[in-house]
């Protein structure tokens, strides 16, 4: 049997966010032939969220003045607590300057520098001179030296996919909506496209190219309290990961977000704190002073993250129903500021919990938010074990952000990676050409005909999808969260090595007919098992502390026999991933202290 | 959308700059009618305060020609507004139907008060032709002859069994209502649509005034009530 | 808590035989319970059939609007304790119907784009080497206003114009060439904005009946907006007769 339409291209990108947007551009400027596919209307993805801003080494801005690349990728390699690929985070530093003045000329319609003295939050008396006025300005951000973070209010991923996708628009280039990628095509050496499910309809489709894209972002829904919209599970990496020849990468590197709105998850922008917010206890006491004297409430995530938890396991955190939680206090912003730079919180805020964070103070608590793992690519985006596979953005482990991501570098990865892996696509697609015998392409066809047969028929088993998505959700917030320890995460693996085992064992409720939402559910779920496993088990076998990988039993980093990579494949039939692991080369800067941080805090003691 | 781009629409495109100057014809007639009915409400609540300066009033439009003009003016300008505004009601009954389930349905305010303006539209259309027949046919316009008209009752005949209906009362009663609100709430579109003002509170003066319109007509006509009784028998209209 | 009870709008288009009918669900209401939660609960543990749309679920991304008690809203920020315990839900209408709540705006507003040539038109070649050019941040923050819209259709479903006439592109779309006209990047005319919206199909097709002012659930200015469009192609369109300019 063969699908109900085939679609033939140069390049295929699949996922319509900003990286893969701005990656289809870039290849459609080579003058390939591009189709993108998105499960949504691309200007609904995820990638709209990102509120806060775009890291860009600019200086313009007061408390930006002296700022250069060299201190990006500093703060960056530092951030990443020396986890990341320095060659990357070299090419993305010295790049996102220029992307983001390539947005402006898009139309991001960038806050810019108005010239003057004011007076920040904390006292600090600033001046922006005349000669920067009009230019791009930025705010504050965690973990970083300069004020860096261009922004527009606290819409800028907003603002940046609109733009992205007007020139994919103007390009007139191919996106089609609605589609999901179910599996990889492949001949064990060269990826040929993908088998997808038409989501108006439920149809199986083709798609071949000579290179195929993964741009599908994060696998934050794994976990039962996250920031990340409900499209974010992981799929993609998912699907590149079943070929069982492509590694997931530093999978366990999850970031935990410091403000997470109690009880809805929702992500109060790190710009909250940038612009001068606070974070308080029961006693509505100032905290994070007494633990990072330097940046206070600004320290990188993975420390504001485990600071606020240590701080609650004191038994400070405020009492609720939803347990434990601390306060965001912008109040001493004044009105103004709140509801124009930080309005989409402030409505936010206001929709979803009745309180206005001009006169009253938000609940939050560290809440997963962003998975710096995804599939393991070399500098160029181009995945291992696939010929003509290239993965970027938040899907991809580029390996930008190491072990912790800085808020901001996530957005400018996007475009960043856009450009660079775009690019690098491009010259791959422009010198290849695409040969495969169709019957190859019929057979995995017909794997996915044959599992929705089963699903539908209930052969395998009559096991409740949503039960096993509840199931995975609440075991990564038990056994993988901010702190980890040996034995809680042992457990973890034993749990989703069952939940797995049954997710093969699926069986629908309903007839799975026409674009039936339970079978997509349904189809997805055991690679979302497998990814889950991978990250709890990568985090089992990682016996060191850095970044946001935190282990109670091995508190300190260990650049000695840790300084690596987690690669995780998965071989069939297996129910566990197979780790390897690569050296991580520090080509520019060496381990050394971060200048915040538990280790940091220590170091000084002695 | 879906379908109207698979259609043709390079030679049936509007032109230029057509649709422009219709939808400025269309606001310009109806500022020029609100303002022609307010005005002529004016005028006419001059009874109110003596007869004597609404006759004189009265005579002097006659004798500069303004009514002359006027009036056969005023219905052109009626019958352009008709064909300008006409053209965005719901005509067609496909129409019609979603117009109307879409408003009962959102129950919201201004959306039924457009469906209002609708109605009204179509109720003014034939008493405003009934108004203007019953004053062309009782030429010149004097106090004492308008008086008499709103206070009429027919038909009185003794062959339709004594029947007795305060007609004109009743019809200037629903009359001036239903012409006020259409002219109100035609004026507070058209200041939306043009945005010169801030909506609400403007939505609320032009309520203002059109209450305080109404309320000056219904003067008028409880004045012009109280001249008939005053009159002669037999003063009655032809 | 209260029982909700929910009607919702039935029907796959894609299933042969399938009928449009109206199907009741009832659920406990919960703590701070939106109409994201309550969605999700009825697929996940009553009926995994049901068809609906969500992304964010915080009122960014626009995905999910829909008409819930007759008016069109954003589900993820309709909670229930802000509404009568029988809650009614109809996909909105002009829009493609997928199926259940699920309609297809992705298409719609792709054409929209195009249509209304939404992006900066510009000669400039981009130099990597460059600074970028200065902007006042006032202009910066008037752009951002009509920008916020995200696309969901609301303004769309509550316009009858929209309803009736395929071919106007309602509030979002006289919103968006706002955007563009406040825009100094974008180098069009106003003969060239005037081809583009100077019509029926764009600003001169509004009746102002303002129930996308009313119900944009990202609280656009849209009415000012709309306005600004209309008073600026009007004298666009006068200045051009004056100049002797036509245009197409």
């Amino acid at each position: 049997m063969s699908a109900k339409h085939t679609f033939i291209s140069d390049v295929l990108v699949v996922g319509a966010g900003l990286a893969g947007n701005r990656a289809a551009i870039a290849a459609a400027e080579a003058g390939l032939d591009v189709i993108i596919l998105s499960l949504i209307p691309p200007r609904r993805s995820h990638s709209t969220a990102a509120q806060g801003g775009m890291q860009a080494a600019l200086g313009n801005s007061a408390l930006g003045k002296g700022d250069s690349p060299d201190v990006h990728f500093a703060d960056t390699v530092k951030g990443s607590d020396w986890g990341n690929d320095q060659e990357v985070a070299r090419m993305f530093v010295e790049t996102s300057p220029i992307a983001v003045r390539q947005l402006s000329q898009w139309g991001v319609p960038w806050n810019r520098v108005v010239a003057g003295k004011r007076k920040l939050p904390d006292g600090r008396e600033v001046e922006d001179t005349k000669d920067k006025e009009g230019y791009i300005t930025a705010r504050d951000f965690g973990g970083t030296a300069k004020w860096r973070t261009c922004y527009t209010a606290d819409g800028t991923g907003h603002t940046m996919v609109y733009a992205v996708d007007t020139v994919v628009c103007k390009m007139g280039i191919t996106t089609h909506d609605r589609i999901e990628a179910i599996s990889l095509i492949h001949d064990g050496v060269n990826c040929l496209g993908v088998v997808a499910r038409n989501l108006r309809n439920g149809d199986i489709v083709t798609y071949l190219a000579k290179s195929t894209v993964i741009a599908t972002g994060g696998s934050g829904r794994l976990y039962a309290a996250s920031t990340n919209a409900v499209i974010c599970n992981g799929a993609g990496g998912a699907i590149c990961q079943a070929t069982g020849i492509v590694p997931l990468g530093n999978m366990e590197a999850v970031q935990f977000h410091p403000t997470g709105m109690v009880p809805v998850w929702i992500l109060m922008t790190e710009g909250a704190r940038g612009d001068g917010g606070y974070l308080l206890d029961k006693n509505l006491y100032r905290f994070m002073p007494d633990y990072e004297p330097k940046k206070k409430e600004l320290a990188s995530r993975d420390v504001v993250s485990r600071r606020m938890t240590q701080h609650m396991r004191k038994g400070l955190g405020v009492d609720s129903k939803y347990g434990p939680h601390l306060w965001l206090d912008i109040r001493h912003l004044g009105r103004k500021w709140v509801w124009s730079n930080l309005r989409e919180i402030a409505n936010i805020s206001m929709n979803f919990n009745g309180i206005d964070p001009a006169t009253s103070l938000v609940p939050v608590r560290p809440t997963q938010h962003y998975t710096m793992g995804g599939v393991r690519t070399n500098k160029d985006g181009a995945a291992y074990g696939l010929k003509g596979l290239f993965a970027l953005g938040e899907a991809a482990c580029w390996d930008l952000h190491g072990f912790n991501r800085l808020g901001g570098n996530s957005v400018a990865e996007t475009v960043v990676s856009g450009m660079i892996v775009g690019d690098a696509v491009a010259k791959y697609t422009l010198g290849a050409t695409q040969n495969y015998n169709y019957k190859l392409i019929e057979d995995f066809v017909k794997i996915e005909e044959e599992r929705i047969k089963n699903l539908i028929s209930g052969k395998n088993g009559r096991e409740n999808v949503y039960d096993i998505k509840k199931g995975v959700e609440n075991a990564m917030m038990d056994h993988v969260g901010i702190f980890r320890t040996g034995p809680d995460l042992e457990q973890g693996v034993a749990k989703l090595q069952e939940l797995y085992k049954r997710s093969l064992k699926i069986g629908l409720r309903s007839s799975g007919q026409g674009a039936n939402p339970e079978l997509a559910d349904a189809l997805r779920q055991p690679g979302l098992c497998r990814t889950a496993l991978s990250i709890c088990y990568g985090a089992l076998m990682r016996t060191e502390s850095r970044g946001s990988h935190s282990r109670e039993d091995f508190p300190k980093r260990d650049d000695v026999n840790w300084l690596k990579r987690t690669l995780a494949y998965w071989k069939e039939g297996s129910d566990l991933p197979t780790l390897d692991y690569e050296p991580v080369v520090c080509k520019e800067l060496p381990p050394g202290d971060r200048g915040y941080g538990e280790s940091s805090a220590a170091g000084k003691d002695k | 959308m879906e379908l109207a781009k698979n259609l043709q629409t390079t030679i049936n495109k509007s032109h230029g700059k057509t649709d422009l100057y219709v939808d400025l014809a269309q606001s310009i007639s109806g500022i020029l009618l609100v303002g022609f009915l307010w005005m002529h409400m004016l005028f006419v609540s001059t009874v109110v305060i003596n007869p004597a300066l609404f006759d004189t009033l009265s005579i002097g439009l006659d004798k500069y020609y303004l009514a002359q003009f006027g009036i056969p003016g005023t219905v052109l300008l009626i019958i352009v507004h008709i064909f300008l505004a006409g053209r965005r009601a719901p005509l067609r009954l496909r129409d019609l139907r979603i117009a109307w389930r879409l408003t009962r349905m959102m129950n919201h305010y201004d959306t039924w008060v457009w469906a209002g303006q609708v109605i009204t539209a179509l109720m003014i259309g034939i008493m405003a032709s009934m108004h203007l027949w019953t004053i062309m046919t009782s030429w010149p316009l004097r106090a004492a002859t308008s008086a008499a008209r709103v206070a009429s009752v027919g038909p009185a005949d003794h062959s339709f069994g004594g029947f007795e209906f305060p007609f004109f009362i009743v019809f200037y009663v629903i009359f001036l209502i239903v012409g006020e609100y259409h002219a109100g709430f035609g004026l507070y579109r058209i200041f939306v649509k043009w945005g010169w003002f801030e909506r609400h509170k403007m939505g609320w003066l032009l309520k203002g005034i059109t209450v305080i319109i109404i309320a000056l007509g219904f003067t008028a006509l409880y004045t012009f009530t109280q001249i008939a009784a005053n009159l002669p028998a037999g003063g009655a209209i032809h | 808590m209260r029982q909700l009870t929910f009607s919702i709008f039935r029907f796959n288009p894609n299933i042969p035989g399938d009928k449009p009918r109206m199907q009741e669900y009832k659920l406990e209401e919960q703590d701070g319970m939106s109409m994201f939660v309550a969605l999700t609960k009825i697929r996940e543990e009553l009926d995994p059939t049901l068809m609906f749309d969500f992304v964010c679920r915080a009122a960014i991304c626009g995905s999910c609007a829909m008409l819930i008690n007759g008016r069109p809203r954003l589900a993820c920020k309709t909670l229930a304790k802000n509404m009568p315990s029988r809650i009614t839900m109809m996909p909105l209408p002009v829009f493609k119907l997928i199926g259940d709540l699920c309609v297809d705006t992705g298409t719609w507003f792709k054409d929209l784009q195009i249509k209304t040539e939404a992006w900066v038109h510009t000669n400039k070649k981009f130099d990597p080497k460059a600074l970028e050019e200065k902007m006042d941040n006032e202009v910066a923050e008037k752009i951002y206003e009509p920008d916020r819209c995200v696309e969901c259709g609301c303004c769309v479903a509550a316009c009858i114009t929209a309803n009736i006439r395929d071919d106007f592109i309602g509030a979002t779309g006289i919103n968006r060439v706002a955007r563009f006209m406040l825009d100094p990047r974008d180098e069009r005319s106003d003969a060239d904005y005037f081809d583009v919206v100077g019509n029926e199909e764009g600003t001169f097709g509004c009746v102002g009946l303002m129930g996308c002012d009313d119900l944009c659930p990202m609280e656009i200015p849209l009415q000012e907006n709309l306005a600004y469009v209309r008073r600026k192609m009007a004298a666009a369109g006068l200045k051009l007769q004056f100049q002797g300019v036509k245009v197409s």
